[in-house]
Formats: C-alpha cells, structure tokens, sequence
C-alpha cells in the first residue's frame, strides 16, 4: 500500500512540475534591455483582430493610455489629448510613432468594438493601435504603467489619467498625469526619441 | 475775511489728503516669488534642541534637503517605551532653516526597514497639499520634488499621510524656519522646542512598551504633553542654557495632534513675541497661545541666574503628564531684579509679639532647588489598571427634531411647463453623465479642445446642427463665439427622448436661447446626413 | 452503482482514482485552507453599494519562506537577486540575501521579503497557483481564531495595530502569529502582503483630500468612501498598498498564494458582476 502511495505521490509531482515547467517565465534569449516592457510575454489582440505580442513594436516610440470604451467621464478627453499628441507631431517622424490605446475592460472591448471606437474618433491610421488581452495580462501591463485601476460597477472603472511615453527600447522615459495638463513636455519627448532611431 | 476762510479750506483739503494717504500705509505683502536664485548648498539640518546656523545675508539659493524617515523605538520616559515615527530620528524632525525665496529641493527617503509610506506637507509650502501630494513615499524609496519659500515666518511640517492623525501622534512633526531679507536680527542663544500629545495604552508612567491608543486620541485625552518628544528632553542634563546678560531666541512649535499650547517660562518675561511665527511682534508677552499645527519666536534677555521652567500653562499638562523643560542661566545674582527671601516672619493679626521664625521652605516657584526637589519628576502613579473604555462611538442622541419634510405646495402650474422643468431635469442627469467631462459642468468647454455650449452661437443660430451633432457626432474645423476649434465629438449613443432632454437642458442654460427640443425633432434629423463642417485640410 | 460487476481490472483502478483522489486532497490539505465563499463589504470604495462576494478558492496557509524561495530560484534562475530585468523589480530585490542562491543567516522558515509584485506572481503561477485578490486577502484577515468576521472586536484590531509598533517580525518564522478560523497563519503580525489587484486603490499623496476623489487624476468616482473610518487597522493597510508600485520590495512586504477550486483560467473575484 505504501509503495502505491508513494508511487503515486512521485506521478503527481512530476505532473506537477510539468505543468510549472510549461508555465512561461521571462523570455531569456531575448536580447532587451532590462528596463524594456517588451520584456513582457503577454500575447493582446488589436483592433484587427489580430494578436500581436509587444515586442512586436520594437523600434517604434510607443505613446500608451489605459481607458475603456464605454467611459464617459475622462476617457473622452484622454483620447482628445491623444489626438493632439499626434497632431502636433513633424510630418517626418509620424512613421516612427506609434500610439496605442490599452483596454482595462477586455470583456466588453471586443476587437470589434475596438474597431469600432477607432472608427468614430477618427482614429484610422496606422499610426493608431487599440489593443486587448486577458485580465491578467492587463492587471500587469498597468503595473507596468503604474496605472492603477477598479471595477466600481458593471459598467464603469475608477482608472489613474496617465500617458506613457517608450522609447523604440521599450523604456519609459515620460510619464504625463492627469487632464487638462500641457503636452507640451510629452511631445518634446516623443520627438527626441523619434530622431533617435536610426533610420 | 475771505481769504481767510479759503486758507482754512486749503488746509483742511490738505489735512484730509494726508490723512487719507496715511490710512493706506500699510505695506503690501512683498512678492517674493521672483527672486533669483545663486548657486545650490546642502541644507544643515540639527535635531532638536539646536538649529542651524543663521542664514545672515546670504543671497536666495537653491537647497538641498535631505530628510530621512525612521520608525524606531524609543523612551517616551523612564521604562516607557515607544514606537516613534520620525523625520530624521528624532521628536521633533530636523530643523530646517532658509531663507525667503530659496529653492529648496526636497529630497524625502524612507528607510528600507519601514513599515509604512509617509509624505511631508510643510506649512511654508505654496502649492498642493504643502507637498504631501507629491511626496507620498513607500518604504525603501526616496521622492524629490521642489518649492520655493515665499513667505518669511516660522512653519511646521508635520506627516499627511493616513491616518493623518496618527502619524503626528507618533512624532511626525517639525519646523522649517524661513528668515527674511538679511535674517532676523541675530541674538546669543537660539533652540528648538516642539510640544506635541501623545496616547498611549498604558496610563502616564506605565512601564514596558506602550502601543498607540486611537482611542484616546480620538477623545483628545493624551497621557503625555511633551517638549521635543519625550518626558525630561529638556530637563536636567538635558536643560537648554545661556549667561545673564544673553538674548536667547526659542523656536517655538507645536505639532499635536490635538492640543493648544499656552507656552509659558516661568520667571520669564518674553521680550517680544513673533506672533503665531509671522511677521508681527508683540512686546512684553506672558504667555503665547500656540495653536496645533503652528509656531511662535519668543526672544528675551536673561537677566538674571538660575532655572526658568518651560511650560504649558494648562498647568497639569506640565506636572502630571510632563510638558515641563528648563533654561539654565548662569551668572551672577542680581539682587534689584530680583532679592530671594529677604525674611520671613510670624504673621499674626493680633499683634501680640513678633517671633521670627527660620524656615527655609519658600513657595517661590524659581528657585531652582526647591523646583527640581518638588517638580520635575511627577511622581509615577502605580500602574492603574483602567477599566476597558467604552467604545468610542457617540451614541446618536434622541436630540434630532422630528421635522417632516415640506412638500412643495401642489402646482398649478400648465401642463407643458411642468413637463419642461421635467424634461429640464432629465437632460441635466443625462448632461452630468455623458457631456460634462468635455464641455464642463457650466457648458464653458476647454480652451482649444471642446467648445463651449454656454451663450454658444453655433447652438443657438442652429438646432438642427446642435441635433445632429449630438446623433451623428462632429468633427473638423469648427468656430464657435469666434474661435476655432479641430476636435473630434463622436455620435452619442443616447435615445430621442434622451437627446431632447439633453439638449433642452442646455439651450434653458447658461445664457442660451431656451429653445425646446422635442423627440419627434431628433427623429426627424436622424435620417438627416451628418452635418459637414468645411475641413481646412 | 455497484462495484461487485465490475471486473477485478476496473475494481482496481476505480481503487486507484480513489486513492489519487484522496493523495490530492491531502496535498492540498497540508499546504492550503479551504475558504467557503461569502461576502464582505470592503472598507473602500463601497460606502452605498451591495457588499462584496467572494468565491471559494483554497489560500496558502502561511507566507511563502526563505527556502520556498530559493527552490524557485533554482528552477527559474532568471529570477535570481542580480538576474532579475529592472523592469520586474528595482534594486532593493532580494537585498538581505547574500547571493543569488543563499538567504544568509536568516531563518529558512522565515517569510521571504523584498519581492516584487512580478516576481510573487510568477512564483505563485510556478505552483500551479496565483496571488489572491485584494478582496480575497482583506476577506480572509477579517478573521481572529474564533470567527470569521471579528473586525468589529476591539482586541482583534488592537492586535492588527500593535504590530506596527513591533520591529523586525519579519525575521519571526511562519506560523508564529495565530491561526484563524479559516486555518490560516499570520494573516497579521508578521508581513504585509501583496495582492493580485493591489494597484486598484486611488490614494493620492495628499490624503487630507482623498474623500474628495481628484477628478484630473483618477477618472471615476469614489477614491475612498472607508465603509468604517474607525476602521484604523485595515485604513494602514490601504494607505501602504496605496503607496507601491508593481517593481517595489520592501523589507515588511512578503506573499502568499492562492488557487481556484478548479484548475484552469484564473477567474478574479471580482465585485462588479
């Protein structure tokens, strides 16, 4: 009886361990630098519907926003400021930017409903990028921005009103909070970081 | 005769001008706010009772501070011990000292070994939360943010963190001086003294480890009053000094959480007093009501020797719960100030014989033998064992007047009407839900990204526009009252009923044409096209 | 079902599957608390709404230790103390371990600290676990050793209290605080403890004006509408949480996992439903 048990006990350890093993911890043989978010290994869907892992946009300055699609109150205005961000970007950079709208309520924004929210703020270009992943994968990507955000009812979240600036590294290297605030700073960096890239 | 009566107009004219100019004498507030800066130095930072150097003449400049909090143990008195919160390890945190317009970069670190964030909100500071906003910092982290001093006086900085009253009531306290234009004029001898409350579970005197009390903080009932954190900071070997004949300058602060000091030297009278640490002197002051969270200098000339006891002068507080320091003063006596005993006799009403009686008891409170023999060390109470206090919750008493609410006489009011302040009503709830983040709650917009709705021409010289920008949304170069405006307003997903509402609500508003929008109209315009607004691109 | 008209072959492995059964339960058993599900109306952020439900889920029953760590290590190297990317945890990582693979003269059974919230989370993922939620921690801790819900007792939170005022529990080993009504050790007393959704409170620095949420900073409403003010013990437990972000470690900040009733995705408790 005994050597059943144990028998059996060894079975489940190596399951497991097979199953820790399979688990996915930071890519190693990847070569970013140790302040890069494209560290992360999270997989999100764009507005396209297709998935796309972040280090796909390596080589790109990334300017990131958290919101949600039904948000009524600072949302609007945080896709506003967006819009001015790029609007006041030299025709010659805009290639090298690329700016990304982050769901924190992946359950009703749907790719399709990504799509259509680019659609009617007129955000069609390829310059803009809406993606959506899993709820945890979204709870890290805000550690990440240190953005912090609650579900307060079905609808609605309480989130922080931050844009994020990376380099084409994945580093970040501005931060901007709250509304109503100049962008001023925000573009400055986005243009630096541009030039940077070597062509 | 006439002449004479003109010349009596002009002087009385002139009289009256004078006068009126006199009256406006008062000096306005300086703006220190532009004054230039030269160089960067660190800041010196002193635990209590000392301070700093003064900053003499010295031009603004940028500073370097460098603060450090620490939680640690330590003794509130003998065999008591405390978990103090502090600002560079001691009770009262380190002294700051600058002077008017200094930039003072403030560099606020939180020992690795802490438990708890903290922040700093500095009463010398112009902008949110005296810098608590900006500098809420974990354990092993340290936050930088800057200020500019633009106010002289003396200010506390005290903890801001929540609960806010308890990390004062630990310690989290202190003062930043700002000097004026060539510093205050310079003395002897200058210390820094902080009272502040402290709750404990134990009663006074209680020995071992004392945990905080919220309890008791919350009824304002401290067991401790105390200078510079803890009992006895300031007495015996610990005593502040100075030599007959010294002006001796106190910083004086009082952190809380709860309590007014009525500071108080005894023997003493302050020379001048700056009053609550402004710009005000006062002369030939008593005693100073300091309030929590606030300050005061006290400058005066020691004129004679001996031991000046510091109080509060809510006189239990000094003697049973421990707010009592000293002042040495050394030197010669001097004997037309003030004699001692000169003899003490028999009194009798009824004369009979005079005999005279040695006794060396004396009642005067400034001896320093008979002070420190009967005064400074309360005796400690044996540890009493209280009772469980009652839960602090105050029960609601049956004070509440039994009003009933006034209904709102019935309208006679037409139909329509009141079927407008409802549709008024409806479209403000609809307002504050799905437009007031970009056009604001008075309809005033944001200057160069959303138009305003208020006295706003494009809605009133056209409703159907102002319809079927809220069914189909609106983009493109856009003037409104004359400005332009390149902004992007996606279609509402709002009903008929909705949108009239909304819309009604905003036209009965802020200065516009009370235009009433019905549902059949915003039926009407949805089969309408969007409105093109010319694109200049 | 009776088992007699089953061949011996099917008898026998229907006996095994009990067994395993029964091997799983234990296993789960000696590590892990069984939490029944119920609810609880959090101290922020839902003054006026409908309490809170929790589903069951099993909890680790202490924090996570020193040697726990390092066999975690071993097996994941690129989460060693000078391995680990910046982006995963600032340079207080691990500081009181004298190598990547040794904690020093600290006791093995003392709860490791100084972790960041990636690293607790990819620790916890490892065993087949996760963090627990915020909601899930607070409704466990409500607990003393007697009830599920002692928050209203005065000595329980004098208890939560005095622990700030204790220095350096974090070298006390697991299991030397009490055990709760639920079976779970050092809930209070010893580590603070990360969360799964811990970057969900809206403190701003200026606490003074938390009752009034900052509209500019946070979209939405309520930051703090504490459901009981008096309730100091859990308000520091926000404040501190309030206070990080995901790559901070702190020498008071430990963790511990927890795991659904069924295997498979990671379904957050979550309130809104």
């Amino acid at each position: 009886m005994k050597t059943i048990y144990s028998g059996f006990l060894i079975i489940l350890l190596t399951l497991q361990y097979a199953v820790a093993q399979s688990q996915e911890g930071p890519n190693k043989s990847q070569n970013f630098t140790d302040l890069s978010i494209y560290n992360l290994p999270s997989k999100w869907t764009n507005q396209n519907g297709n998935e796309i892992e972040l280090k796909e946009l390596k080589g790109k300055v990334l300017v990131m926003v958290m919101i949600y699609t039904s948000c009524k109150a600072a949302c609007p205005r945080l896709v506003a400021d967006m819009r001015n961000i790029e609007a006041q970007l030299p025709k010659d950079i805009k290639g090298k930017v690329k700016l990304i709208l982050v769901s924190i309520d992946p359950a009703t924004d749907t790719p399709k409903r990504l799509k259509e929210f680019s659609v009617v703020n007129k955000m069609e270009g390829d310059q803009w990028v809406f993606l959506q992943s899993t709820e945890e994968n979204t709870r890290e990507f805000a550690a990440v921005l240190a953005v912090n955000y609650k579900r307060i009812s079905p609808m609605d979240f309480s989130h922080s009103n931050i844009i994020s600036v990376f380099n084409a590294d994945g580093e970040l290297m501005h931060q901007q909070e709250g509304l109503n605030v100049n962008n001023e700073e925000t573009v400055k960096y986005i243009i630096e970081e541009a030039y940077r890239i070597k062509p | 005769m006439k002449r004479i009566l003109k010349t009596t107009t002009y002087v009385l004219a002139g009289a009256a001008l004078t006068f009126g100019f006199l009256s406006f004498k008062d000096d306005p507030i300086k703006d220190y706010s532009k004054i230039p800066v030269v160089g960067q130095s660190v800041a010196e930072l002193t635990a209590p009772p000392f301070v700093p150097k003064p900053v003499g003449n010295r031009a603004a400049t940028k500073l370097i501070v460098n603060m450090e909090i620490k939680e640690q143990e330590g003794e509130m008195a003998d065999g008591v011990k405390y978990t103090y919160w502090t600002f560079g390890g001691t009770v009262p945190g380190s002294f700051i000292r600058t002077r008017v317009g200094d930039e003072v970069e403030f560099h606020l670190k939180n020992h690795p070994d802490n438990k708890l964030p903290h922040n700093i909100d500095l009463h010398a500071v112009t902008g949110q939360g005296g810098g608590a906003a900006s500098s809420l910092v974990a354990p092993g982290h340290e936050k930088t943010f800057s200020f500019k001093v633009i106010n002289p006086g003396l200010y506390v900085y005290h903890c801001a963190t929540a609960p806010v009253g308890m990390h004062i009531a630990n310690g989290m306290y202190g003062l930043i001086l700002v000097e004026p234009e060539g510093g205050l004029p310079p003395v002897d001898k200058e210390y820094y003294i902080m009272q502040g409350d402290f709750y404990t579970k134990g009663a006074y005197g209680e020995e071992g480890s004392q945990p905080f009390d919220m309890d008791k903080a919350i009824k304002e009932q401290p067991d401790y009053v105390v200078f510079n954190g803890k009992v006895g900071a300031l007495t015996g070997a610990n005593a502040i000094t100075a030599k007959v004949g010294e002006t001796v300058r106190l910083f004086v602060g009082n952190g809380g959480p709860n309590l007014v000091s009525s500071f108080h030297v005894i023997g003493e009278v302050f020379d001048k007093i700056y009053l609550e640490g402004g710009e005000k002197i006062n002369e030939n002051v008593q005693t100073t009501l300091i309030p929590a969270g606030g300050s005061a200098i006290a400058e005066f000339k020691v004129d004679v020797n001996g031991t000046f006891i510091l109080v509060d002068h809510s006189i239990f507080r000094a003697f049973n719960k421990g707010a009592l320091g000293m002042l040495k003063v050394e030197g010669p006596e001097n004997k037309t100030i003030y004699s001692g005993v000169i003899k003490e006799e028999t009194y009798n009403p009824e004369s009979r014989n005079v005999e005279k009686v040695k006794d060396e008891k004396t009642a005067a409170p400034t001896k320093p033998a008979s002070v420190k023999n009967t005064q400074t060390a309360p005796a400690k109470p044996a540890p009493a064992k209280t009772a469980k206090s009652a839960p602090a919750k105050p029960s609601a008493q049956n004070l509440r007047t039994e009003s009933t609410p006034l209904k709102p006489a019935p309208h006679l009011q037409t139909q329509t009407a009141s079927n407008l302040q409802a549709k008024i009503a409806a479209g403000k709830n609809v307002f504050s839900k799905t437009c007031f983040a970009c056009h604001q709650s008075e309809g005033q917009g944001i200057p160069n990204a959303f138009p305003p709705l208020a006295k706003s021409d494009f809605l009133n010289n056209n409703p159907k526009k102002a319809i079927n920008a809220v069914i189909h949304g609106l983009s493109g170069d856009l003037t409104v009252n004359g400005k332009k405006y390149n902004s992007v307003m996606t279609p509402q997903n709002l009903t008929d009923e909705e949108i009239a509402n909304v819309l009604t609500y905003v036209y009965h508003s802020w200065g516009n044409s009370k235009k009433v929008i019905t549902a059949s109209m915003v039926k009407n315009e949805r089969k309408n096209k969007p409105v093109s607004v010319a694109s200049a691109h | 079902m009776n088992p007699y008209l089953f061949v011996a072959q099917k008898k026998y492995l229907l006996l095994l599957t009990l067994l395993v059964a029964t091997i799983n339960v234990r296993a789960q058993d000696s590590t892990m608390a069984y939490i029944k599900e119920g609810s609880y109306i959090p101290l922020y952020g839902n003054a006026d709404k409908p309490p809170i439900t929790v589903s069951s889920f099993y909890i680790d029953k202490y924090p996570v230790t020193n040697a726990q760590f390092l066999e975690f290590v071993k097996k994941h190297p690129e989460y060693s103390k000078s391995e680990l990317k910046g982006i995963y945890a600032e340079k207080n990582y691990l500081y009181y371990w004298l190598g990547n693979y040794d904690y020093g003269s600290q006791k093995g059974n003392a709860p490791v600290t100084n972790v960041s919230w990636f690293a607790a989370k990819c620790y916890c993922e490892c065993q087949g676990k996760r963090l627990p939620t915020m909601d899930e921690w607070e409704y466990i801790a409500m607990a003393d050793e007697y009830s599920v819900d002692a928050r209203t007792k005065e000595e329980f939170n004098k208890f939560i209290l005095s622990w700030y005022e204790k220095p350096q529990t974090f070298l006390n080993q697991v299991g030397s605080t009490y055990k709760n009504k639920w079976g779970v050790f050092d809930m209070h007393g010893l580590v603070w403890e990360w969360t799964f959704d811990f970057n969900s409170i809206f403190l701003s620095g200026e606490s003074r004006k938390d009752k009034d949420t900052d509209k500019l900073l946070f979209c939405g409403s309520g930051s703090v509408n504490a459901s009981d003010l008096m309730d100091y013990a859990a308000f520091m437990r926000f404040a501190f949480r309030g206070s990080l972000k995901a790559n901070f470690t702190t020498r008071n900040l430990g963790f511990r996992c927890a795991k659904n009733l069924s295997p498979g995705r990671l379904t957050v408790n979550s309130q809104a439903k």
